[in-house]
């Protein structure tokens, strides 16, 4: 399982480890040769783009990525003021060049799949299904151990940080 | 926070809270357009046609390597206008870091305090508590004729003694020092949890 921890204060920490990284991204790329979609995104509830495939050198992702989940979590909104009491699974975006199509990866992760007009939106669905639950797979498998934020962040890691702060914000 | 080891990566998410015309969206411009470019993203602002913020503004900012780790800041504003409130719930998903922008004039001292309730009650939502959770307050435009003293400031909004910074966010003023104070709080913060 992916490390998703509830902290005291209540916060949540998403870990994720090399192989599962690894695996996230060899879905991607997959999906991205099935649907010849133009790009795919992973990334989680807060906005934090995880992995990218396709044709992303001219698209800021970041963006796209914080952009999709505040489009996820504005509808989960919606839908509850519509009386739809659990949230809507997916989402989809119709342009006359491109079209865009989010699906949520269980509760805390979501995938973007930007595809041309002429790929036909049921390919796109069934493939994405499919990458889905692969991707569940992955988020569920026995996570390694060992890694956690305690390594990632230590009393020198602070100092540092501070200095580097200094640093870029002269 | 998200952590990604493959990529060495640690990814947190600050948002800057505050009541309407506060001066977040400012914040936000000024911290990008002094920063380095290769440090700072595009910042991205979703506007009405009257420079009002609609639902959110947003930068990731970089400040490179340290012990071959990559830290990403990732700051938020929310729209300060009361009928926004759900938007604002929404962009504190996640959030590990907090940044209330007040506003020093007088007569905004009510929409401090109601916003600030607005703040506890949206946090509370996912399980957090202003007296747990790491934040700073800004008090802002310090410029301006007739604010309010500090002092009066601090009784009314600071019940929980976080770090305050006076800035004059237009001129970038406490700008700096209220980012690194948050930046900063929430890593002393990770670190206390463990």
């Amino acid at each position: 399982m992916v490390q998703t921890k509830k902290l005291k204060d209540g916060s949540r920490q998403i870990i994720l480890n090399g192989n599962q990284y690894e695996g996230i991204t060899k879905i991607l790329a997959e999906l991205a040769t099935k649907t010849k979609a133009s790009a795919i995104l992973f990334a989680d509830m807060s906005g934090q783009l995880i992995s990218q495939r396709g044709n992303t050198e001219n698209m800021n992702t970041t963006v796209l990525s914080a952009l999709a989940a505040s489009d996820f979590a504005a509808t989960a909104e919606m839908a509850k003021l519509v009386g739809e009491e659990a949230k809507f699974k997916l989402l989809f975006h119709e342009g006359e060049k491109r079209n865009v199509y989010l699906s949520n990866v269980g509760d805390y992760f979501f995938l973007v799949v930007v595809f041309d007009v002429n790929v036909t939106l049921g390919l796109i669905r069934i493939y994405t299904k499919k990458a889905i639950q692969s991707l569940q797979e992955i988020l569920e498998e026995e996570s390694t151990g060992g890694e956690s934020h305690k390594d990632m962040i230590d009393s020198d890691f602070s100092s540092l940080l501070g200095d580097a702060l200094d640093e870029s914000f002269k | 926070m998200f952590i990604n080891w493959a990529l060495q990566e640690i990814n947190l998410k600050i948002v800057f809270y505050g009541p309407g015309m506060s001066g977040k969206t400012t914040n936000l411009e000024y911290i990008h357009s002094k920063l380095d470019p290769s440090l700072a993203g595009e910042l991205v602002s979703l506007k009405t046609k009257e420079d009002r913020t609609i639902f959110f503004d947003f930068m990731q900012i970089e400040v490179g390597r340290i012990k071959g780790k990559k830290p990403k800041f990732n700051l938020y504003t929310v729209p300060g206008q009361v009928y926004y409130a759900s938007s604002r719930k929404v962009i504190l998903n996640g959030v590990d870091g907090l940044v209330f922008v007040a506003d020093s004039q007088p007569h905004r001292m009510e929409a401090n305090i109601e916003t600030l309730l607005d703040l506890e009650n949206n946090l509370k939502q996912d399980g957090h508590t202003l007296e747990e959770f790491p934040w700073v307050i800004q008090y802002n435009k310090r410029d301006l004729p007739g604010v309010e003293s500090v002092e009066t400031l601090q009784k009314k909004l600071n019940f929980f003694s976080v770090p305050y910074f006076e800035a004059v966010a237009v001129r970038g003023d406490g700008v700096f020092n209220t980012l690194k104070a948050i930046i900063n709080n929430v890593v002393q913060h990770v670190q206390n949890q463990l």
